[in-house]
């Protein structure tokens, strides 16, 4: 269902980032291509460098350096100004994203959460954002609860929300940043179906994840990052079956371990 | 052996309930027995001109309006105030960050007082001559700016990073998120204690009185007590307004707070 990818060209296109806190290297000279419509799951250790890479690419943390692309807008890192602000914030409405935390507006209902971005920063018709966002609020299985306040639901819920929040915009690319780790355990899966229904829509798809069964089952290809670097980028089943690197071998035999 | 349908969990419920009303109850009679001590104190012990009281009550009363009046007025210059002062303290433009510390640091390095008489003596010298109220206003809401910007600080403070994050990842910039999802936020945090601060300033007011030029509550018993030598009655008439204004003023803010808790989403 989704041959074809290798053809097209890539929609996001890292080149050469590094991301210094302070003396600390946490990302160092990371090159990546994610081809459109590419599922591409980063997994790894906490500290491994996965949720920086993820938040460099929306800018969330400003690269020290390297080259940001996103669907042709080209932003340099560790540049300052007002021409650099416009292109960040270019590629901030090309990409959406989606938080481990959930982050949606307290204050806000369900709703109101979903058509504020469209309304105030797109500049969209309140009627035309609201039918699209009760449209992604239908597919995420949240539209029942769309005149709610999110102190009212469930942490899967929350995040079916913060999906269709995101999705509203109409990004090009959706990153999501460990989008189960805050959850119940039996809350995780209604999530990870509303994110396998996101990419069977053909959304390209950087997530950021501990989940070893969804990465097997629905990327296209499987990153592992270790002390900063890309230690390994294969498809889930050559990577699953064949690890070459010790650490990508020790992050499976914990999965597997844990699967039993 | 319990009865049909009460658990042991029910009687210990019950008894538990029971001592939340007695000590309330215990509170309201010792609350009746002061009260009753202190009306009793000046009905017999001590002399009081009760032909004054009921002379003067309707005349100090007058001045409750213009005590609200400028309690109201100077928390509005107050709100506004702190919030430019929070909103400069966050700011990283070296200026705006030194014009908002510095303002605070003055006033609340300085006594009220002082301030109060500033605007109505100070300023008169430089030629600069203000109405009554509007010089009152402006001291208490300066004054009260300062304090309250420490609310709104914490207010903003107190709205987590994600939240931000969030913001920006949709696009919005600094300003949009600031004003559409930090301040809502903070401001549903800084409304309780606005509400303390509403009620000492309608206190504090009192102070303004003493330029003689704004005619409330205090003004008007001080003026009737020091021409007939009655201050004793003067005052208690006072107390009483400025103590009945307090508890009704908390009673609303009580039950504002109330709603803002089930509301708290």
């Amino acid at each position: 269902m989704r041959e074809g990818i290798a053809k097209m060209t890539p929609i996001v296109k890292i080149s050469n980032l590094d991301k210094y806190f302070g003396r600390l290297h946490v990302l160092k000279d990371i090159s990546l291509d994610v081809k459109e419509r590419e599922v591409v799951c980063l997994i790894g250790r906490s500290g491994s460098g996965k949720s920086t890479l993820l938040r460099c690419i929306n800018f969330l943390e400003e690269p020290s350096s390297g080259i940001i692309e996103v669907d042709g807008v080209k932003v340099d890192g560790g540049e300052k100004g007002k021409a650099h602000r416009g292109l960040v914030h270019n590629i901030r409405l090309k990409t959406g994203m989606v938080f481990q935390e959930f982050n949606l507006f307290p204050h806000m209902s369900v709703l109101e959460n979903v058509i504020e971005g469209p309304v105030i920063v797109k500049g969209m018709d309140k009627d035309k954002a609201i039918s699209l966002a009760e449209e992604n609020l239908d597919s995420v299985g949240m539209l029942f609860k769309k005149d709610e306040y999110p102190l009212r639901l469930s942490g899967g819920q929350k995040q079916r929300v913060a999906i269709a929040r995101a999705l509203t915009m109409q990004p090009k690319v959706m990153l999501f940043d460990e989008p189960t780790s805050a959850l119940d355990p039996e809350l995780i899966g209604e999530v990870l179906n509303v994110m396998k229904k996101v990419a069977k829509d053909g959304m390209t798809m950087l997530v950021v994840t501990h989940e070893m069964g969804f990465a097997r089952e629905v990327a296209d290809r499987v990153l592992v990052m270790g002390d900063g670097e890309i230690i390994e980028d294969a498809k889930p089943k050559t990577l699953f079956t064949r690890p070459k690197d010790p650490r990508t071998k020790a992050l499976i035999d914990r999965y597997r371990s844990g699967e039993n | 052996m319990n009865q049909a349908g009460t658990s042991q969990a029910e009687l210990l419920y019950e008894a538990q309930q029971r001592k939340v009303r007695q000590f309330r109850n215990n509170v309201v009679i010792t609350w009746i027995v002061l009260l009753g001590l202190l009306i009793f104190l000046f009905s017999g012990p001590i002399q009081i001109d009760t032909d004054f009281i009921r002379r003067n009550t309707l005349f100090i009363a007058s001045g409750i309006g213009e005590t609200l009046n400028i309690s109201v007025l100077s928390i509005v210059l107050a709100i506004i105030l702190a919030l430019l002062a929070a909103l400069g303290r966050l700011s990283t433009i070296p200026p705006v960050y030194a014009v908002s510390t510095f303002y605070v640091s003055l006033i609340r390095g300085t006594p009220l007082f002082l301030q109060i008489f500033f605007f109505f003596l100070a300023l008169p010298q430089l030629g600069i001559v203000l109405p009554g109220l509007i010089a009152g206003v402006l001291a208490l809401g300066l004054n009260y700016g300062a304090y309250m910007s420490e609310t709104f600080r914490a207010g903003i403070a107190s709205v987590s990073k994600g939240q931000r994050e969030a913001a920006i990842a949709i696009g919005m910039t600094p300003t949009q998120t600031m004003r559409r999802i930090v301040l809502p936020q903070a401001l549903r945090f800084a409304i309780p204690p606005m509400g303390n601060d509403f009620i000492s300033m309608t206190k504090d007011s009192a102070l303004v009185s003493a330029t003689g030029f704004v005619h409330d509550v205090m003004w008007r018993a001080t003026r009737v007590g020091r021409a007939e030598f009655n201050s004793l009655e003067a005052l208690i008439i006072a107390a009483v307004f400025y103590w009945m204004m307090t508890l009704i003023l908390t009673t609303f803010q009580n039950r504002m707070e109330a709603r803002l808790a089930r509301g708290d989403r």
